[in-house]
């Protein structure tokens, strides 16, 4: 399939992909789940059966062309196949995050219209009835799992097998009707809606055509090489594009087969089971496994701790190298092969990236040493940059070309241009369709010849050619003295340490930069246990004098870095302290996808900020957290502001 | 200098010389480990399942191979007289059960040593009166273990393994197998593993304290019998093969009172060692004999590094 | 009035059946202390039974004579519609009677799906020496008791500690383990001795939701020991209240409430 020819018409849109691959790889592993400890299988033949007889039952419970299907759950071939049976039906698939809480899920299923939801299990459910009676349209539920659920009221309640039951029974009767639905659907016709969570304001449906999803997937997977016998682990939500890309666009493109976590926990395990050949995953999770790993080497011998730390420094010199089929003397050849055997080998077992030839990461910047850490590994780590808007891709890294402080080239097929003010813009073929019931901000994000805003800050490196994101374009600021603000820039560098879970740098139109930190438990906790330093909570934890002396040490050396650089010494940190409890997307501080969320984190931490800036020594405060369950408790705190050293810049004022 | 010489240089050019030499002082000191290993293996068992340290497992050792000559010299065939001697064993581990453990439950640790030393001095007083004091040929023959020897010539030199040793080892890596096997994945050994674990909760899943002690004494008891035979074809049978339960204490000082695996190989590396040792260093500087005290210096050398023994879990205090 | 009668459906639309456990005049002395005074009371089929009362009312000694730990010097233990004769607590286990501890008592050293399968023991089909001997036939029963356990590990979410040795588990998974152990014996009567004890309230509402779904799913009939006086009034369907030693109160969770003995017991003692 690795051509540039065009796409044929019997190719142009999900179902039919997936009849193409029950004819051409029917007897294929097209999903696998573990459940009950066994992992399952079925067959791009049975997957077209589960289907049908899952589009045919939503037929039966009156699913008309059009019409929006919420599907919220965890990664498993039942939302997958719920994904395909409403495209196939002519309805549009509307996968929601299964942690959004019930008002989340209500704006969504409301916006958006939808008439069925296809969900997981009592919790999803129980959130959704909740809501129902401000969601008029919704007629019909159908859940997967049906534990507890058996005593619920099933007026608009049906277990997930009866409604494929129904389906199976009227496909006499309802199977020519499926097959002209599945026929019409259009080259531009909408393939699927995912609603972005945005780091401001309400989530805005993004529409996707079958043109939008195919080209892409199609270019994206000539670009590196994907076939039929790729494995990939789908672990990541499903209302993610890149999860729809990934699990159903390339997976169905390509023919390849998509695996299910037994659940969400045992994640690292089925990984390692698995051992995908095509991964993605945030630069949070490479760091997270490295930081796991470490505190196990810290456990071990003096022997293999030694023998780790000078294997991984050799390979911090030669793995990119191979990597990159650069030159590489035969002697060092042979000591990676050694360290191979004794070291990499078993590492990369371990992280259950055994056999991964193209793994992907994006969303945030990655940390240079966790970056050549895997890729001295062996493992051909990149990175790419996309968008929802963008059915992902806009810039990716090509093989041998890969770097840690850049996102790459354009993709296949993508135009970019980069404004005055510095922002990235692109058109691609990919290029969304629409936000849905929202002309506004369709044509303030898209013009009327195709061109997208991303919103974030850039520039192409000479020479390269590669992309280099600085920020986002609205947070690129000027401090009181008129130098450059960076906060995100800055605070990339601060979460780098592994005892930083998240920094949040204050400093626009101010003096000075100030910064609010998040301790990382695992780090700090098992610091603390091994220097038999007690401690109750997380709050205690964070508030203990030597976390802060610890965290200041990270500060000051972030600062001696910015010093270097005379474009950004303006955003060194003058003081800070380290917050009484982690930023949450349940308290509205982060986004879904952990992104930290700016001025809902000022007004909240207002107090905090004032007393960042107003010189005290300590500050007193009560914050509102809201538990799992939905419920709000309030804690509160005292906690001490701190100075960090900064350093004298070595060039001139950034002023002009 | 020359002292210096004699203890790093000689013995390891004496090696490399004669390879085939090294090759036949360590198989023989496999062989010893074997031994140690299965008697460890004994102890091992019963201290998981009980806590029990016991003391009569080389007593148990002296009365396995005496009720099996004993038995066969009452005119029983050699493999009735085996199933005889497993059905002495079995009886004598419900009677220990019986008499012994089931009354002193929940009594401290201590009290259970002592009772063990009480069955070793039974044991000892009862075998004399049956079977005698002199000492007995073990019956090999009788059982088909194999005489005669195999010769090799590594590295153009000479090789000889006895046939008995061979059949020992590989007996000893059955056993064991089916043993590790059992206690993994069967439920009696996950009942077992449990009833070491915990006994409060063992009861709680239906667990009989008393029927996992008859089957963990019995267990030894086979254990005892094997050993016994091993070691019986190769020195004779007498009370005097009780002291082989004393070259398990250095065992299971290196392998950790609750390690199947440092059992297995502590035993075994205190074969090679000592062997080693015996060869190259005791006899050329020590005159010999080193073979009675080495194993006790090694254990306790390990211990004054890793108090928990070399496979023991390790201590970890929490606050 | 059906509820103390059996025998009915509830509000939420299970099933109580007849008498399961019938508790006869029992009386439990340690030395000269009496810890349980001629209390009678029973147990329905597929109901939620809780016993209350202050610390140190006697509800887990009572708990510890269900289970078989402690042997009463007065009174009846009549199990199935038989008089149960003395008997050591496996041989109770046996019987189809599980529990958990206050305390939790697990297998530290083996992990968490070795634990869970030690609940099986006690559908053991083969006597014990037989298991021993006999590899082929324990190997199927085997894999048949390993897809029940797996059944259970899935329905109290322990996939991700399967393979983890118990020592190693936070306190409110090793509740749960302890649960998943009970309930691998697919007992007729669970015992659960303060299921709640020391669980912060995120794991109180985890826990009492597994308890409900047990109930609900598996039609386990389920006796627990509870003094958080709200959990046990949504949970059971009814309960006993003991104060020093004797019954106060038994009724369903509004008669209870609205005894006044059972109100000056819980007013006039102090407890936590």
């Amino acid at each position: 399939m690795a051509d540039g020819s065009p796409i044929s018409d019997d190719l142009r849109s999900i179902p039919r992909l997936l009849a193409r691959n029950a004819r051409a790889f029917g007897d294929k592993a097209a999903y696998r789940e573990k459940e009950l400890g066994i992992w399952q299988n079925w067959t791009w033949a049975e997957t077209a059966e589960e289907v049908e007889a899952l589009a045919l039952g939503l037929m039966t419970l009156g699913l008309a062309p059009g019409d929006h299907v919420a599907i919220v759950g965890r990664n498993r071939p039942h939302f997958y196949w719920s994904m395909v049976a409403v495209q196939a039906a002519g309805g549009v698939p509307v996968p929601v995050y299964q942690d959004s809480v019930a008002e989340e899920i209500a704006y969504v299923l409301d916006h958006c219209g939808a008439r069925y939801a296809v969900v997981e299990d009592q919790e999803q459910v129980d959130k959704i009835i909740e809501v129902k009676d401000r969601l008029p349209n919704l007629e019909t539920i159908a859940y997967v799992d049906p534990r507890g659920l058996r005593k619920y009221d099933h007026e608009h309640l049906k277990p997930f097998v009866e409604v494929q039951e129904a389906g199976r029974a009227a496909r006499t009767e309802l199977g020519g009707e499926l097959k002209a639905r599945s026929d019409a659907l259009g080259w531009d016709d909408t393939c699927v809606m995912l609603y972005t969570s945005g780091t401001t304001g309400r989530p805005k449906g993004v529409v996707l055509s079958n043109r939008n999803i195919i080209e892409t997937s199609k270019a994206s997977a000539d670009f590196d090489h994907l076939t039929q016998g790729e494995a990939i682990l789908a672990y990541l939500p499903m209302a993610w594009v890149g999860d729809f890309i990934f699990s159903v666009g390339q997976a169905y493109w390509c023919g390849f087969c998509v695996n299910c976590p037994e659940s969400a926990t045992t994640m690292y395990e089925n990984l390692h089971e698995i051992g995908p050949s095509y991964f993605f995953a945030p630069p949070r999770y490479f760091e997270e496994r490295i930081t796991i790993l470490t505190i196990r080497m810290e456990d071990a011998s003096r022997i293999k701790r030694w023998m780790f730390w000078t294997a991984m420094d050799f390979a911090k010199r030669v793995g990119p190298a191979l990597l990159d089929e650069k030159p590489v003397s035969a002697m060092d050849r042979f000591k990676y092969w050694l360290g191979d055997i004794f070291v990499y080998g078993p590492v990369r077992n371990r992280a259950g990236m055994s056999s991964v030839r193209v793994a992907y990461t994006a969303g945030e910047a990655i940390g240079p040493e966790i970056f050549e850490f895997w890729r001295s590994l062996g493992i051909n780590l990149k990175q790419l940059y996309g968008q929802t808007e963008a059915s992902v891709f806009i810039t990716q890294q090509p093989d041998h070309e890969v770097r840690a402080d850049t996102v790459g080239v354009p993709s296949p097929g993508v135009e970019i241009k980069i404004a005055d003010s510095g922002e990235v813009f692109y058109r691609s073929p990919g290029v969304f369709q629409e936000y849905y019931k929202n002309p506004d901000s369709t044509a303030s994000t898209k013009d009327e010849e195709g061109w997208v805003a991303t919103g974030d800050a850039g520039f192409f490196e000479e020479g390269t050619g590669h992309l280099r994101i600085i920020d986002r374009a609205k947070d690129v600021g000027k401090t009181a003295s008129g130098a450059l603000f960076a906060p995100k820039y800055v605070e990339n560098k601060l979460k780098f340490f592994p005892n930083i879970l998240e920094a949040v740098v204050h400093g626009a139109g101010r003096e000075m930069c100030a910064a609010f930190i998040n301790i990382d438990l695992t780090a700090v906790g098992n610091w603390a246990e091994r220097n038999n330093i007690a401690y109750a909570s997380y709050q205690e934890l964070a508030g203990h004098p030597e976390v802060l002396s610890t965290i200041q040490g990270h500060i000051e050396e972030v600062n001696a870095s910015l010093a270097e650089d005379d474009m950004l010494s303006g955003c060194q940190i003058h003081r800070f302290l380290v917050l009484h409890k982690e930023l949450d997307a349940d308290d509205g501080e982060l986004t879904r996808t952990r992104k930290v969320r700016r001025n809902i984190i000022a007004e909240k931490y207002d107090d905090l900020i004032a007393a960042l800036y107003d010189g005290s020594k300590e500050v007193s405060t009560e914050t509102e957290v809201t538990y799992e369950d939905g419920r709000k408790g309030s804690i509160k705190a005292t906690l001490e502001v701190r100075d960090a050293k900064v350093f004298e810049v070595k060039a001139l004022e950034a002023a002009e | 200098m020359e002292l210096l010489s004699n203890i790093f240089v000689t013995p390891f050019a004496d090696m490399i010389g004669a390879p085939d030499f090294l090759m036949q002082v360590i198989w023989e000191g496999l062989v010893s480990g074997v031994l140690y290993a299965l008697i460890a293996l004994g102890f091992v068992l019963i201290f998981r399942s009980s806590r029990i340290f016991n003391f009569a497992q080389g007593i148990m050792v002296v009365f396995a191979a005496l009720t099996l000559v004993g038995l066969h010299e009452l005119g029983l065939p050699a493999w009735v007289a085996f199933a005889g001697t497993l059905a002495v064993m079995f009886v004598l581990a419900v009677v220990i059960e019986r008499v012994v453990l089931r009354p002193l439950i929940g009594q401290p640790d201590i009290i259970l040593f002592m009772a063990t030393i009480g069955i070793t001095l039974f044991l000892v007083g009862g075998g004399e009166i049956i079977f005698g004091g002199e000492n007995k040929v073990m019956i090999s023959d009788e059982l088909g273990i194999p005489d005669g020897s195999y010769e090799f010539n590594p590295f153009d030199g000479f090789l000889l393994l006895e046939a008995r040793d061979v059949t020992v080892v590989f007996g000893a890596v059955v056993m064991v197998a089916a043993l590790l096997v059992f206690l993994t994945y069967s439920k009696m050994g996950r009942a077992i593993r449990a009833l070491g674990d915990d006994s409060t909760a063992a009861l709680s899943v239906g667990i009989s304290l008393t029927t996992i002690w008859v089957l963990v004494w019995f267990m030894a008891g086979i254990i005892a019998l094997m050993t016994g035979i091993a070691w019986g074809s190769r020195a004779g049978v007498s009370f005097a093969l009780e002291i082989i339960a004393l070259k398990a204490l250095p065992v299971l000082m290196l392998g950790g009172l609750e390690s199947i695996t440092g059992a297995i190989v502590g035993g075994l590396m205190i074969g090679v060692l000592e062997k080693l040792f015996e060869i190259y260093w005791g006899q050329p500087l020590l005159g010999g004999s080193t073979e009675a005290w080495f194993a006790y210096v090694l254990a306790l050398t390990v211990l004054l590094f890793r108090p928990q023994g070399l496979f023991g879990e390790k201590i970890i205090e929490r606050v | 009035m059906n509820a103390m009668a059996g025998n009915y459906t509830t509000a939420d639309g299970r099933k109580i059946g007849g008498t399961l456990m019938e508790m006869k005049h029992i009386t439990l002395k340690f030395g000269g202390v009496t810890a349980i005074k001629d209390i009678s009371f029973d147990i329905f089929e597929g109901e939620i039974r809780a016993i209350i009362g202050p610390n140190g009312a006697g509800k887990s000694s009572m708990l510890n004579v269900i289970s078989g730990f402690y042997h009463p010097q007065e009174g009846e233990v009549w199990f199935k519609g038989a008089k149960r004769p003395t008997m050591k607590p496996w041989a109770v286990a046996r019987q189809g009677i599980a529990r958990t501890f206050q305390n939790i008592a697990l297998f530290d050293g083996m992990t968490v799906l070795d634990n869970v399968m030690t609940g099986r023991l006690t559908h053991m089909k083969r006597g014990l020496f037989a298991q021993a001997l006999w590899f082929g036939a324990a190997e199927r029963e085997e894999i048949e008791n390993r897809e029940f356990v797996e059944k259970i590990i899935d329905f109290l979410e322990i996939q991700h500690i399967r393979k983890i040795p118990v020592g190693r588990l936070p306190y409110g998974l090793k509740k749960r383990v302890e649960l998943a152990r009970a309930l691998a014996a697919e007992p007729q009567l669970l015992l659960l001795d303060e299921p709640m004890a020391g669980m912060n309230v995120e794991e109180k509402e985890d826990m009492s939701r597994f308890i409900l779904d047990v109930n609900d799913e598996f039609g386990t009939t389920i006796a627990l020991i509870e003094h958080d006086m709200g959990v046990v009034m949504d949970l059971s369907d009814r309960v006993v209240v003991m104060d020093y030693g004797r019954k106060i109160g038994d009724g369903t969770p509004d008669e209870v409430r609205s005894n006044q003995e059972v109100i000056d017991a819980y007013l006039g003692v102090k407890h936590d």
